[in-house]
């Protein structure tokens, strides 16, 4: 057999003028607090919106849905390097000496042909280390933020197909 | 501060061999001899000059031939802080390093100990309650060993599946040098155990 | 586990009472529990409504932070950082930048230190508003909750223009802060704390002073001085049960010293020292504080760069720190060991959630089931920061 002592607050014993106290005090403060709810009834502001009907505008700078513009990237996998979760997988291969020079719209020489950028967006957290380092400002995050998709191979972006490349006109701003 | 302490350490608990290090950048620690951390904690506990009343946490590191149990103490009555450490032998799997137990000092000391036990693997002697504490009971290793390997196998359940490692995308550049028969063509970014590939990687920084 | 488990042979003798005997109840609460704030577990064991024990079991959320850090550049530790306490990451970045800047040498520009005072106090205010939300639905008051959340929204609307993100900023850098901050948004802020000031006035008329408030959280889960210095308890839960200490005050860091404000100490105004209510009282006492430093902060800011001189590839010096700072919650500690790589050799973080989390089995017992909830909420973990 064994005892279990446990701590308990004891209150004094109640006395008639605090029992009338205590009921005088929780009227009056609740009354307060309703009176303070209640002025929310009229003249209030609706501080929410009807999400799919109205779509709030992110700020300019937020960091959501990441795109690179393989154009004007030189292959230089800063962004690979800076990357803490591991998640943008890049390859290119060194351009012929005697290929036609082209350049990146801010006039960087690319050197490298670039044959793979994959980001994986399932694994990407979206800390924005990897736009900051990148030298040409091809890898941008937008302010595209509704992209849920069905399964998590849909989820990896390889921005050197097409159809990738065709969300430049709608969600890369200028 | 820290050599008064130490000078303390050395005239109260004998044999417990303080010595202070000292360093040019950061903080000062004082390393005592593992075995008698149980004195030496109730000593600077209890002393008028220092009172370390609260334990801030306590931690291990696992160096390539010890393992150091840092206390780290604060007295918020003077004001004061100390990290007081303990180099024990790594030990192995079936022989865990042993030290004695500080939770009757301080009771912070039963949850930071039950987590250095699970993370580090230390054998804390006289610990009344010494379980995991974040990973799973029934968890194989101490992950934050630095030869720690993760099983393959937890409860019938994979650790880490291959499904889900992207492993065609990390491959990808390799089997491009492959293909065109010149590693040195092309520069991939995923880094690879190789020492080529390791090379073009400090090229991309 | 326990050393209870004999269940139908104990005699519970509460406070100076025998209660009626019955037998011992096992009971889950938790992982998915509504009054957990998180995938906490409590192993109860109640005797009807009165708590005999209670075990936390904890690490459903972690994420190996310790050990990802050690494979991350110094730089991609903050990403990780942030997830800690999801609910004040500002502070949590501030502490690792600290640490590092520490080793490093690193001079922080005077803007980016007004900067850094500025977040990390808006961040206190939105997280303890969090805290006074969800407590006001753990004990019943779901009014409080949506106005708490609007106000807290206009605080993570700022942090979103300045960072990008809206409660994962990665915005406080090694070496200063990543973008600066206009004086549009500085004069919204202004307008801001002017408003909020008379808002939580309001708030706490409406909740704290209630009678029924009152009844649930004076004398409950008490904490006492001895208690919360043996178990490592710091930030409001230490200050709650009457002992005055601020990392901000005693070891102050960034520039703290140069702003005036005080420390709200717990003193049992409504019940004992150290009580759920005083630990409530001390955290709405800081936000008016908060606002204090904040004002002082948008009278004070200077013009200048945001950022300093740091190295492109950062390597710390061989060494070690541990670096303290104030979080909402309380402190938070880095133990930086470096090796002069470009990754951390250890970094281990100190929780104060964690210690918290360890306060419970001492205070849950001879408490009803109810009142462990007020307990729970009235500590006021995050369990991100517990499992990290």
């Amino acid at each position: 057999m064994e005892t279990i002592h446990l701590k308990k607050h004891i209150e004094p014993d109640l006395t008639f003028t605090q029992w009338f106290k205590n009921v005088y005090g929780a009227v009056k403060t609740t009354a307060i607090g309703m009176g303070i709810t209640f002025k929310y009834v009229w003249g209030r502001d609706v501080v929410t919106i009807e999400y799919p009907e109205v779509r709030e505008e992110l700020p300019s700078n937020s960091r959501s849905r990441l795109f690179n513009d393989a154009e004007n990237c030189i292959s230089c996998l800063q962004c690979a390097v800076a990357c803490p979760v591991d998640c943008i997988y890049i390859a290119a291969v060194k351009r012929a000496t005697d290929a036609p020079k082209i350049k990146t719209k801010d006039g960087t020489p690319i050197r490298l042909d670039l044959k793979q950028y994959t980001i994986d967006t399932a694994l990407c957290c979206y800390c924005g280390l990897c736009t900051t380092v990148c030298p040409t400002e091809c890898l941008t995050h937008t302010t595209d933020y509704e992209f849920a998709s069905y399964t998590l191979a849909a989820m990896k972006y390889d921005y050197l197909a097409p159809e990738i490349r065709a969300w430049r006109t709608r969600i890369v701003k200028a | 501060m820290h050599n008064l302490i130490a000078d303390y350490l050395n005239k109260v608990v004998s044999g417990c061999s303080a010595k202070v290090n000292e360093v040019s950048i950061g903080d000062k620690s004082i390393t005592i001899d593992s075995s008698f951390v149980l004195e030496v904690c109730r000593a600077l506990k209890t002393s008028s000059e220092f009172e370390f009343n609260v334990l801030q946490v306590i931690t291990g590191t696992d160096y390539p031939d010890r393992i150091e149990i840092s206390y780290i103490l604060a007295s918020f009555t003077k004001n004061l802080e100390l990290i007081l450490k303990a180099n024990l032998p790594r030990g192995d799997k079936s022989n865990l390093p042993k030290i004695n137990s500080v939770v009757s000092v301080w009771s912070a000391a039963n949850f930071q100990e039950r987590e250095t036990y699970d993370m580090i693997g230390v054998d804390f002697l006289g610990h009344p309650d010494l379980r995991r504490i974040l990973c799973p009971y029934d968890w194989d290793g101490h992950p934050l060993r630095r030869d720690y390997v993760v099983q393959e196998k937890y409860l019938d359940m994979v650790v880490n599946p291959p499904e889900k490692n992207n492993t065609d995308d990390q491959l990808f550049g390799k089997r491009l040098k492959e293909q065109l028969g010149d590693p040195k063509k092309v520069s991939a970014s995923w880094k690879d155990s190789s020492a080529s590939e390791e090379s073009e990687a400090k090229d991309g920084e | 586990m326990s050393s209870h488990t004999n269940t139908n042979e104990n005699k519970i003798i509460l406070g100076d009472q025998e209660v009626l005997k019955s037998d011992l109840l096992t009971l889950n609460m938790g992982p998915q529990h509504p009054a957990t704030h998180g995938v906490l577990r409590v192993e109860i064991k109640t005797d009807s409504e009165i708590v005999v024990d209670a075990i936390p079991h904890l690490g459903y959320l972690h994420r190996c932070f310790e050990k990802h850090a050690e494979n991350v550049d110094y730089r991609g530790v903050i990403p990780f950082v942030d997830r800690m306490d999801y609910l004040a990451a500002m502070s949590m970045e501030w502490g690792y930048a600290l640490a590092v800047e520490k080793m490093l040498g690193t001079e922080v520009p005077k803007r980016a230190e007004y900067i850094r005072i500025l977040v990390a106090e808006l961040q206190r205010i939105a997280s303890h508003l969090v805290f006074f939300g969800t407590y006001g639905i753990d004990l019943g008051a779901f009014t409080v909750f949506l106005y708490c959340f609007e106000d807290r929204e206009e605080i993570l609307r700022l942090f979103e223009e300045l960072s990008g993100a809206r409660m994962l900023y990665n915005y406080i850098w090694i070496g200063g802060v990543w973008n600066d901050i206009t004086d549009d948004q500085l004069a919204r802020v202004a307008k801001f704390v002017d408003r909020f000031e008379g808002e939580l006035h309001k708030y706490n008329n409406l909740v704290g002073e209630n009678k029924i408030f009152i009844g649930r959280t004076a004398n409950v889960g008490i904490i006492t001085r001895e208690q919360a210095l043996d178990y490592g308890a710091t930030g409001p839960v230490l200050r709650g049960s009457g002992v005055k200490n601020d990392l901000r005050k005693d070891r102050t860091y960034g520039m703290y010293d140069k702003f005036e404000f005080d420390i709200p100490v717990g003193s049992g105004e409504k019940g004992t020292t150290g009580d759920c209510w005083d630990r409530y009282n001390v955290r709405i006492r800081e936000m008016f504080e908060s606002v204090k430093i904040i004002r002082q902060v948008l009278a004070g800011i200077e013009e200048g760069p945001v950022m300093g001189k740091v190295p492109k590839i950062i390597k710390v010096p061989a060494g070690e720190i541990y670096m303290r700072t104030e979080c909402p919650r309380g402190e938070l500690g880095y133990h930086l060991i470096s090796d002069g790589g470009k990754t951390p050799y250890r970094l281990k973080v100190k929780s104060s959630c964690f210690t918290h989390v360890s306060l419970l089995p001492a205070i849950a017992p001879g408490q009803m089931v109810a009142d462990l909830v007020a307990s729970i909420g009235s500590i006021d973990i995050v369990l991100g920061e517990v499992d990290r």
